[in-house]
């Protein structure tokens, strides 16, 4: 039986260095039918310090899911990875890698970096907003049944 | 030379007379010193006699050089190149000719040939030496060389500009296309039908631009990504192509068949490619009838030329090379829908793989695609 997700609002945290980009998540998740709140890391350094809390990010909540662009100045998606994989407190927070790159290279890297997922930004406005939603779901879902089971 | 020349005289007949020993001595005469070689005697490293060419060649009078050491005029650095195949050809090792650098009395580097053997000269052993100077086929050489790399360096930087530049643009492009999809979505019918209008023109010109960028990235993809060549079964590749055509093929009716083909030295994903984009364009451009498609392949010692024959509409003979060009339609979209690089693809493939592709056809008497695959695999780089 396939049980319903749990009414609980989500923290996504989006890293991503174009705004445009990010507006796009925003206006995709918007009218889903689940209450996210969404945050927003413009590279790969602000988002290591959001992870950890540090600096102006000392009251952050810890993300449900990650949505991580490839291509960012001062810290890349890969390195973001391997950081967020590589830290026992964080790697179970799943990390979808939202790019713009169809490169067969990147995808094998970032999966070979444990990756949960990998997608390429899709030129369609509709289907844009469709994959944002679809992903979001499976994983905040896959989340929830897990944490179910574990309770 | 006289050596060879007495030892070609019947064993068994009496020793030369006078007469004839004063002929064979013109005759040697004759062509030592009138040959366009430069060509010497050697003895103990000293030149013995030495012919005008030589002197000529090295900038010397013909009696500047008599005595004198003949490794002297190489130039340094080559001088173990010379011994070693002096010694060689002497021996009977090798029979080709050698190269290397002499530096003539007016301090000019020339670049000549050489050959030796070993003959007896005033009853002791002796190297007879011939030397051309091939300083101008060097050259030659040497600028081939040099603008053959630059090519290859203006290809590859073409290619990675080309590649770069429809990589790096659709980003920015995607901004433009989603932002006015979403001004549509949201704004329809709330401004004038105008804006409606304008907008439906910049979602539709983001699009097209997106599809242009995305063949471009294909077509520079041939070049930068292509994969080693392997051993490529051509049967299993037209099966994969016409699998991958699969839907098209079944709603036309269209009948794809073959002869045996050849296994080749190639890029497996991109011959697939090749031959799904020609029998596609054979199914695309068809005429009333259900298409027919025949594929063949000829071998020529090391060249495979492969025929893809269809029954389709045909090209104007005047369009047979521009069809291979990028984004070259010869139809309106409302007619047959595409962006044109169908064939600039196959070209590249084609070339990539060491072989060209050209086009038989006539209007409405169906077209042949012939390409030519290099069974050694040669690929440029």
């Amino acid at each position: 039986m396939i049980s319903r997700p749990a009414r609980r609002s989500a923290d996504i945290l989006v890293v991503d260095d174009n705004p445009g980009d990010v507006r796009l998540t925003v206006e995709a998740l918007k009218d889903g039918e689940m209450q996210n709140s969404l945050h927003t890391a413009s590279d790969g350094v602000e988002a290591i310090a959001f992870l950890r809390r540090k600096g102006r990010y000392g009251q952050a909540p810890r993300p449900d899911l990650i949505l991580l662009d490839l291509d960012m100045p001062r810290m890349g998606g890969l390195q973001v990875l391997a950081e967020i994989k590589a830290d026992g407190a964080l790697k179970d927070i799943p990390v979808v890698i939202l790019t713009g790159s169809q490169e067969i290279e990147d995808i094998v890297k970032t999966y070979d970096l444990h990756a949960n997922c990998f997608v390429t930004k899709p030129i369609d406005l509709e289907q844009f907003v469709r994959m944002v939603k679809s992903v979001t779901r499976f994983w905040l879902t896959t989340l929830n049944r897990q944490r179910r089971t574990a309770n | 030379m006289s050596q060879m020349l007495e030892m070609e005289q019947p064993a068994a007949k009496p020793a030369a007379t006078a007469g004839e020993s004063k002929q064979s001595r013109e005759l040697f005469r004759a062509l030592f010193h009138r040959s366009p070689i430069g060509t010497y005697i050697v003895q103990n490293g000293h030149f013995r006699l030495v012919n005008r060419q030589l002197a000529y060649i090295l900038g010397y009078e013909e009696d500047e050089l008599t005595g004198r050491p003949s490794l002297g005029y190489v130039l340094t650095e080559d001088r173990d190149i010379v011994r070693e195949n002096a010694v060689r050809m002497l021996k009977g090792e090798c029979a080709q000719g050698y190269e290397f650098r002499i530096i003539t009395k007016q301090a000019k580097i020339k670049w000549v040939m050489e050959t030796v053997a070993p003959v007896m000269y005033q009853r002791k052993r002796a190297t007879l030496g011939s030397l051309i100077d091939v300083t101008e086929r060097k050259l030659v050489e040497e600028r081939l060389r040099q603008s053959t790399l630059e090519i290859q360096r203006s290809n590859a930087e073409l290619e990675q500009f080309a590649y770069v530049i429809s990589h790096d643009l659709q980003e920015p492009l995607r901004m433009v296309a989603s932002y006015t999809q979403l001004l549509a979505k949201r704004y329809a019918n709330q401004l004038d039908g105008d804006a409606d209008e304008f907008i439906s023109y910049a979602v539709d010109g983001a699009k097209r631009m997106q599809t242009l960028l995305h063949e471009l990235l294909d077509y520079s993809r041939v070049g930068t990504r292509g994969k080693p060549f392997s051993l490529v079964n051509c049967e299993h590749v037209v099966d994969q192509a016409m699998a991958n055509l699969k839907i098209a093929i079944e709603e036309c009716g269209a009948t794809v068949s073959y002869e045996v083909l050849p296994t080749v030295m190639g890029d497996e994903g991109q011959l697939v490619r090749l031959f799904q984009n020609l029998i596609g364009n054979a199914i695309k451009f068809r005429r009333e009838e259900p298409p027919h498609v025949y594929i063949s392949a000829l071998r020529r010692q090391n060249v495979v030329t492969f025929s893809v024959k269809d029954n389709g509409i045909g090209i104007d003979p005047q369009h047979s090379q521009s069809v291979f060009e990028i984004f070259r339609r010869l139809h309106t979209k409302e007619e047959y829908p595409g962006t044109g690089m169908g064939l600039a693809i196959c070209k590249k493939i084609v070339e990539r793989h060491g072989g060209h592709i050209s086009v038989q056809s006539q209007p409405g008497q169906g077209s042949t695609f012939h390409f030519t695959i290099n069974m050694a695999g040669g690929e440029p780089a």
